[in-house]
């Protein structure tokens, strides 16, 4: 590899400290430019790697102290530097290459049909330096490439992918993370030993190919590439190491992955089939990824982040309070909730401190049929902030949902200031540089909103959202049922945690068979034993769709915002949901779990297996009914010879 | 002190040992009235799992000794050596080390390498919170909670985790070993070559990779 581009690229990420900015992104050529133009220069990832040198564990916050004060609106907002598409080195196979490092694995399904081409791209976990805001020195954390947030992979559709996961995290560490990792991506129909399984984790000094089809599901019933309708869009990739997710997560391994079709092509032209949504990644369409993080100024010179979940500062795209500036024209934002515990309100607040209009066009990475607007006037039935607290106009953010929403800024008048607004309050410390709209306190605001005129230069305005954007998929009959209960509280003598059907995780064990090609209906129930809990519950594999809604055992209207698509549902104490889902194409093992970390590092997660035939499902069921008979000898106290 | 005052006081720093001021080193005692200190000689460098129950209880506590029981077995060649079991009881004012030496005896816990402690109710309390407030501070106001689940510490590796007492034996041994000391790039090496050939057994024979 010719030296000179190794180092264009360095400069590149220098110069936009690892994220990309609206102009950076036009200067390069948009998004499939950028990754063009700079593909060469990845091709020895360790060459290109080994100037960044190792960083020093950071000195641990002891008392969890108050995050030192920051000047509001002082950062950018900008997205995360796209992930750069180069061959591989090794290449890809189609079972795992021990020979050349790679961590062992079941082999890739469906290869043949989906070897991946030239989209292929290496992410390396390992410690960086982050700065959350310009008041601040470097934060030590984990990250993909080093970098919080990842970089964002940019997929399409009809190109299958490897994303090859080196392991080169910290040997020994001083942080609460734990230097084993296996990634998810939340939530792709791909193989199992492509879906971070809690279990399969691999250690430091190896990699791992996770290799992602990039088709719709579907492939045995539809053929081809599979069902168009089944489209989905923004994803996320984490790290879900069982018993270490939270701890992981909150040190920074996680990022947003974004998958393209014809109907939202990662442009704005006016091509065939295209919704014409704002469409230019890091342009019109930003990930809007939130965590919370608590920070102390340490010895080391550095402003290192408390080793725990609950901060009291909220972070934007890895900054605190960034302004962004807009056009008067539509904007996409992916919102993304990385947790790893909270959920978010967010309301959009008018510089006359109104609730301005969001519409909602993709919950969880799935179009909606028509899009949702949500505010506090006409549209107030749409907010899913309706139950306890309730945020007039507020749409509910819950660990690991993903919102796709538009924003238009045309209603505002240049100079104007407009806020994201959070329910909870966050420590600021310093005033506001701006006067803010009445009635809005500065620890409240999640980012700024500066309204300009459009530059010459700027892409125009796209046509108005469409009111249809997809038609879903007809969900067939169910050839079964189930009823997964979520539960904390102590019932009997045996003393409960954070459990599903009785069970805490255990990766060696199903609770529930699946034969391949069929479709179940799930009773989602958190309405055990008077729970007091609520749980995000994720579903990995395929996208379900709610059916019913319950709260404390009576059936009441689907919301809105949960009428689509969707793979995780938000089950507040009491309540309950009806989900069908169809488990198409591939068998393995995966997981239903509540995606508030900590509960999901408390084991409120299971394992299921989609079986390829009679035969193993057989196998599989033999497999719980002995897994069963030892929960039960154990309860029964029996001794084993 | 009030529990919650305890709780937040948790990872208050020790200028001398951090490790101290994680785990206090509180002094107790074992079946065998032997004096220990908590951190010093119980912790410090070494891999333990540490239960909480109390002599008398009828609930979950001796179903708990039972698999704490199982799980030594399978670990014998370990345990005493680097590896060590404590059962803590979380009723101090009724089980003086002669109970719990009777607890034990009865139970046949009463073997080389699992101690059963008892010592100032503050400090016991103490250790319950440090040990699992790692979750929530809720968990802990509630007696009854955590008999059900084994803490895995090993402090040379700076490692916690938990695993129920009633998840499947195989999962509780795997727990453990999660705890063992990092292993060199080439054993692992060695092992994950191991479990290939076990993967590749398992597809071949029920379509998947199932009980790898």
């Amino acid at each position: 590899m010719p030296k000179k581009k190794a180092k264009n690229r360095q400069g590149i990420e220098k110069k936009t400290g690892g994220t990309i900015s609206r102009r950076n992104v036009l200067k390069i050529g948009a998004t499939a430019g950028a990754a063009t133009v700079l593909a060469p220069s990845m091709m020895t990832s360790k060459k290109a790697l080994a100037f960044q040198g190792s960083v020093t564990e950071p000195v641990i916050c002891v008392t969890p102290p108050t995050s030192p004060p920051h000047t509001p609106f002082a950062d950018d907002f900008t997205a995360p530097f796209p992930a750069i598409d180069h061959p591989l080195n090794p290449q890809p196979t189609e079972f795992a290459n021990l020979g050349a490092g790679e961590a062992d694995r079941a082999p890739h399904p469906r290869w043949a049909q989906f070897t991946p081409a030239h989209t292929t791209t290496e992410l390396e976990a390992r410690a960086g330096l982050h700065t959350f805001h310009s008041d601040f020195s470097p934060t030590y954390v984990w990250g993909f490439n080093g970098k919080y947030p990842a970089p964002t992979v940019l997929n399409k559709y009809g190109k299958p992918t490897i994303v090859r996961f080196r392991n080169s995290l910290p040997v020994n560490t001083t942080t609460f993370g734990r230097n084993e990792i296996t990634v998810h991506l939340h939530n792709g129909h791909h193989g199992s030993e492509s879906d971070g399984f809690a279990g399969d984790f691999f250690g430091t000094g190896f990699w791992k190919d996770n290799h992602y089809l990039n088709c719709y599901a579907g492939l045995d019933a539809f053929g081809g590439n599979g069902d168009p309708n089944e489209k989905m869009g923004s994803f996320w990739f984490h790290d879900h190491r069982a018993e270490f997710t939270l701890n992981s997560n909150v040190l920074g391994l996680n990022g947003m992955f974004i998958v393209y079709d014809k109907t939202d092509p990662g442009h704005e032209h006016p091509s065939a089939g295209s919704l014409q949504l704002p469409g230019y990644y890091g342009v019109t369409d930003f990930p809007l990824i939130l965590v919370d993080h608590r920070f102390c100024p340490t010895e080391n010179g550095r402003t290192e982040m408390v080793n725990a979940a609950g901060g009291d500062k909220f972070i934007v795209n890895g900054k605190i309070q960034p302004k962004m500036t807009c056009r008067r024209q539509k904007y996409r934002f992916r919102i993304l909730n990385t947790g790893p515990t909270q959920t978010y309100d967010i309301t959009l607040i008018k510089p006359d401190g109104s609730v301005g209009t969001i519409v909602v066009i993709a919950t969880d990475a799935n179009f909606l049929e028509h899009p949702i607007p949500v505010d506090d006037g006409a549209n107030a039935g749409n907010s899913n902030s309706n139950t306890n607290p309730i945020v007039p106009g507020g749409l509910r953010v819950s660990v690991a949902e993903r919102w796709d929403i538009i924003i238009d800024f045309a209603e505002f008048e240049a100079g104007d200031k407009v806020y994201l607004k959070e329910r909870r309050t966050m420590f600021v410390g310093n005033p506001s540089p701006d006067p803010l709209p009445p009635g809005l306190d500065i620890g409240n605001v999640l980012m700024q909103f500066n309204v300009v005129n459009r530059e010459p230069w700027f892409p125009k305005d796209t046509p108005p959202i469409p009111s249809t954007l997809c038609t879903y998929p007809t969900l067939p009959p169910p050839d079964t049922t189930f009823e997964w209960q979520f539960v904390r509280d102590p019932v009997g003598s045996v003393p409960r945690l954070f459990r599903i059907n009785d069970r805490a995780f255990d990766a060696e064990v199903p609770q529930h068979c699946i034969l391949q090609n069929t479709t179940e209906e799930w009773l989602l129930n958190n309405n055990v034993g008077g729970s007091g809990w609520t749980h995000p519950v994720h579903i990995h594999f395929e996208e379900f769709r709610t059916l019913k809604r319950f709260v404390n055992g009576v059936e009441v209207p689907v919301p809105p915002l949960h009428s689509g698509r969707k793979d995780v549902s938000r089950l507040e104490a009491g309540q309950g949901a009806l989900i069908r889902m169809q488990f198409r194409d591939i068998s393995g093992r995966y997981l239903i779990h509540c995606h508030n970390m900590a509960h999901e590092d408390a084991f409120m997660m299971v394992r299921w297996d989609i079986v390829p035939d009679a035969a193993a499902k057989a196998a599989c069921d033999a497999l719980i009914v002995e897994g069963r008979k030892e929960f039960e000898s154990k309860v029964r106290n029996e001794e084993v010879a | 002190m009030d529990r919650r005052t305890i709780f937040t006081k948790v990872f208050e720093p020790h200028p001398a040992s951090p490790g101290i001021s994680r785990y206090t080193n509180a002094v107790l005692r074992t079946q065998d009235n032997k004096e220990v200190r908590f951190y010093d000689d119980l912790i410090k460098g070494k891999q333990a799992v540490i239960n909480f129950m109390y002599a008398d209880c009828h609930g979950a506590c001796p179903l708990v000794t039972t698999v704490i029981k199982r799980t030594y077995r399978d670990l014998k060649d370990r345990m005493g050596k680097d590896l060590f079991f404590y059962s803590i009881t979380i009723k101090p004012e009724d089980d003086t080390p002669a109970a719990l030496k009777h607890y034990a005896q009865l139970r046949k816990a009463d073997l080389p390498g699992w101690y059963f402690l008892t010592g100032d109710s503050y400090d016991i309390e103490t250790i319950r919170f440090r040990l699992f407030g790692m979750n929530h501070p809720g968990f802990d106001l509630d007696a009854a909670m955590h008999a059900g689940t084994l803490r895995i510490i090993n402090d040379a590796r700076n490692t916690w985790l938990m695993v129920e007492a009633f998840a499947s034996q195989k999962a509780i041994l795997k727990r453990i070993s999660w705890a063992d000391p990092q292993k060199s790039y080439a054993e692992r090496v060695v092992e994950s070559r191991a479990r290939q050939i076990l993967i590749n057994n398992d597809v071949k024979k029920y379509g998947y990779r199932r009980d790898v």
